[in-house]
């Protein structure tokens, strides 16, 4: 097994990546796989040399990001996804932007584009039967959520098959990173996902921070940990009324929505946006905790620390809620470890698997938090799964509040080494972002690439609505809450 | 009256369901505003849907205002009534219903075919509520006339009021199902997957969408009628005391449906048979025991 061993946001160079052959690289990289290791990225680090491959990919058990690099004088390789469904999206997404062609691939598909090649309109996946009819869904939908589209192979109210479209939201933000002066490429990390400001600022800050070897003050690690908890808090707050409101259960609903107003106005007190956005400067943070703001933002938080312990109770002894939320949507843990889930959908179905302690940064190399996880994959998991990450969330805001270290809130950020990379993960409240940025000789950027939690968990939807009832997809659907954005970048 | 009022009904369960969320909520009268806008604007016809579309909304209103027109407002005497109008209401609703599944077939996009089945299914296991409840007072009083089987209840023996007491609870899941409300239908979400009668109207739009939330805030209407005219002997005969307790047991039927919307959870979707099922078996054993006690 030749390959790259690095930790997390640990700077190295380009030359230590030793490239393979491509018989080589295949059969380390399978064995890697075989190995349990999670692929966390597949794209060639030079887009001006594109027959150099990189395969990254994480072991959770050990900490390290292991990195092997081959070289493959045709633009084509022997599909791994069969073997190894993680790999499926990787692959589409590898031919899609570099014209890779993935031999046997099971279901070729477009990631973000309209079709594969051509003006050929894109064939869906269809089951051939008189009794299945085909339910399309999107990517227009009735209420006011981002664009996707869902066809569904239905058998009566049975669903047999979702394949999900998305790309409708692409933007092309890798390449936008690249061409950006620095202040804009903050701004443009910040608008990845709308819902996931401060994970993806983070992921960001981290990945150029680490290439330029600035250090950052604990106080100013602290506060963007404190800032990534108030996100996460926030945004499980959200999924919860959105999962009351699809059951239908009023009262729940609009009390989660007040709840988590609370949450996101302590942000605006911190930087002046409810999103979290402007926080982030390479080298540490903006704005500073005083005294005032972080009284209101614990009168703020202890108000809902009371109130939601109610709210839950109430949610999860309620005989209607539970009827609905258990045994539906169940994605087994040999399912989702094939499918490389990640994050939150991951750890409902029993995978210990969470950034911030197998792949700590920042402030939780310090400070760590404890892994939370329930293990019957079903969306009463991925539910309840929220409410314990909310108590662990504010619990560190209030121990990390109470001992706030002191210090600067910002270094200065030299320029960045030529032909040096860095992984950069942080974990936002859907799971691992990823963030991969890659120097060329002069020390620009020459690749960056993003990876959103939800690029490995829209599988885990379609998965999680096989043999399950066509009227019970809204509800699992918002217990996965994914970003349409994110994906699509 | 039952025109005029009947959208006041629902504007008054959504302003207490606010009301129990803690929220300002639309005014009571919204209900009046909308219909006034859906009655204004210009109505469009899918390209796929052929003449039965059209005549649908139609037929579904003047089905059910004609099926209204037997009921006893206020407790006074209705506008139509002879012997065996209870199943030609009834089949007025059924006749409602038999169209606007036909409609939503006839338009071919998948999510009305969709509703339609959930509904020409659900409708299966509505029908006998209907007969164990309002039929079984027939049965016991011989009377085929929905207002003399009304003005035949006297509430003067205990194992009659609780014989009625228990029909109006089984009535009550009845109107909640051919009403599409919450646990059974959620008629606020935007969700086209999970709706059962709001898919159906979908692709309508302008005045044929009027006529459809018209007839069903009538259909509304008409059940609460039908569920307060249980309580009517109370009144003893005295004019303002039948308007009266008629006035308080349709603010209390208010309150109950938006509690239960506030509290309960949907039912998840094959469950509903069984919950319906429900409702008619305490029909069935409710007719049961009463006649064994007598």
């Amino acid at each position: 097994m030749i390959s790259l061993k690095i930790q997390n946001a640990e700077v190295f160079s380009i030359s230590q990546i030793p490239f393979l052959e491509k018989k080589e690289f295949f059969d380390s990289l399978i064995k890697e796989l075989d190995n349990g290791l999670r692929m966390i990225g597949f794209f060639p680090p030079d887009p001006a040399l594109p027959q150099r491959l990189v395969a990254i990919l994480s072991d959770s058990r050990t900490s390290f990001i292991h990195i092997i690099g081959g070289i493959l004088d045709k633009r084509e390789f022997e599909s791994l996804s069969s073997r190894f469904p993680q790999v499926f999206n990787f692959e589409c997404e590898l031919f899609e932007n570099y014209g890779f062609l993935p031999l046997n691939h099971p279901h070729l598909s477009p990631v973000r584009k309209e079709n594969l090649n051509g003006n050929q309109p894109y064939a869906f996946y269809q089951i051939q039967s008189n009794e299945i009819h085909e339910v399309a869904v999107g990517p227009i939908h009735a209420g006011v959520i981002e664009p996707g589209h869902f066809r569904f192979q239905c058998h009566g109210e049975q669903v047999h098959h979702l394949e999900i479209r998305l790309g409708y939201q692409h933007r092309g933000i890798e390449s936008l990173i690249l061409k950006a002066s620095p202040s804009k490429k903050i701004l443009l990390s910040e608008s990845i996902a709308g819902d996931t400001v401060i994970g993806h600022a983070y992921a960001h800050c981290q990945a150029v921070e680490s290439l330029s070897e600035t250090q950052i003050s604990l106080r100013a690690q602290t506060i963007r940990s404190i800032a990534e908890e108030l996100e996460r808090t926030a945004m499980h707050i959200s999924s919860l009324g959105g999962m009351s409101n699809d059951i239908g259960l009023a009262i729940a609903s609009s009390s989660y929505g007040r709840l988590r107003t609370l949450v996101i106005n302590s942000l605006a007190e911190l930087c002046g946006s409810r999103y979290g956005r402007g926080l982030f400067v390479y080298g540490g943070v903006r704005f500073d905790f005083s005294k005032e703001i972080l009284k209101t933002i614990l009168s703020n938080l202890k108000t809902v620390f009371q109130d939601i312990a109610e709210i839950h109770k109430f949610l999860f002894s309620s005989v209607g809620s539970c009827v609905r939320f258990e045994k539906t949507g169940v994605v087994s843990k040999e399912k989702a470890e094939a499918m490389g889930l990640t994050g939150q959908a991951a750890r409902s179905s029993g995978i210990g698997l969470d950034t911030r302690i197998q792949h700590p940064y920042g402030a939780y190399r310090y400070f760590p938090v404890l892994l939370n996880s329930l293990s019957s994959g079903d969306v009463f998991a991925r539910a309840f799964l929220r409410t314990l990450e909310i108590e662990e969330s504010m619990k560190f805001i209030f121990e990390q509040v109470d001992s706030l270290p002191e210090g600067r809130i910002k270094s200065e950020i030299s320029s960045l080494p030529p032909d040096c990379a860095v992984v950069s993960m942080t974990e936002g409240f859907r799971g691992e972002i990823v963030h991969s940025a890659w120097t060329d000789k002069k020390g620009a950027l020459m690749q960056y690439k993003i990876k959103d939690p939800s690029f490995n968990n829209w599988l885990g939807l379609s998965l999680a609505m096989e043999k399950t009832a066509i009227s019970d997809f809204p509800l699992c659907n918002k217990s996965f809450d994914l970003s349409y954005a994110g994906h699509d970048l | 009256m039952i025109l005029v009022l009947s959208p006041l009904f629902s504007g008054i369960v959504n302003k207490q369901k606010n009301f129990f969320t803690g929220r300002i909520g639309a005014p009571v009268l919204q209900p009046y505003y909308e219909l006034f806008k859906l009655f204004k604007k210009e109505t469009l016809h899918a390209k796929t849907a052929s003449f039965i579309s059209r005549i649908t909304p139609l037929v579904h209103f003047t089905a059910i205002l004609s099926a209204a027109a037997v009921l006893p407002v206020g407790f006074s005497a209705p506008l139509i009534s002879f012997e065996g109008d209870i199943i030609l209401f009834a089949y007025l609703l059924s006749l409602s219903r038999f169209f606007q599944i036909l409609a939503a077939m006839d338009i071919g996009s998948s999510f009305e075919g969709m509703g339609a089945s959930r509904e020409a299914s659900f409708a299966v296991f509505v029908e006998p509520i209907f007969f164990f409840t309002l039929g079984s007072i027939a049965f016991i009083t011989g009377l085929t006339s929905i207002s003399s089987i009304y003005d035949s209840i006297v509430l003067n023996n205990i194992s009659y009021l609780v014989f009625i007491f228990v029909c109006s609870i089984s009535f009550f899941i009845l109107a909640v199902t051919e009403c599409s409300r919450m646990p059974v239908d959620d008629p606020n979400t935007h969700l086209e997957l999970t709706m059962i009668h709001e898919v159906m109207i979908l692709d309508n739009s302008g005045f044929d969408l009027f006529l459809y939330h018209y007839s069903s805030s009538i259909k509304l209407f008409i059940f609460v009628i039908l569920e307060t005219s249980f309580f009517g002997s109370l009144g003893g005969g005295n004019r303002v005391l039948e308007i009266g307790i008629f006035i308080l047991i349709v603010f209390f039927l208010s309150t109950a449906l938006a509690f239960v919307e506030t509290v309960t959870a949907r039912f998840k979707m094959k469950n509903i048979p069984q919950y319906l099922l429900f409702a008619t078996a305490i029909g069935v054993l409710n007719l049961l025991i009463f006649t064994f006690t007598q």
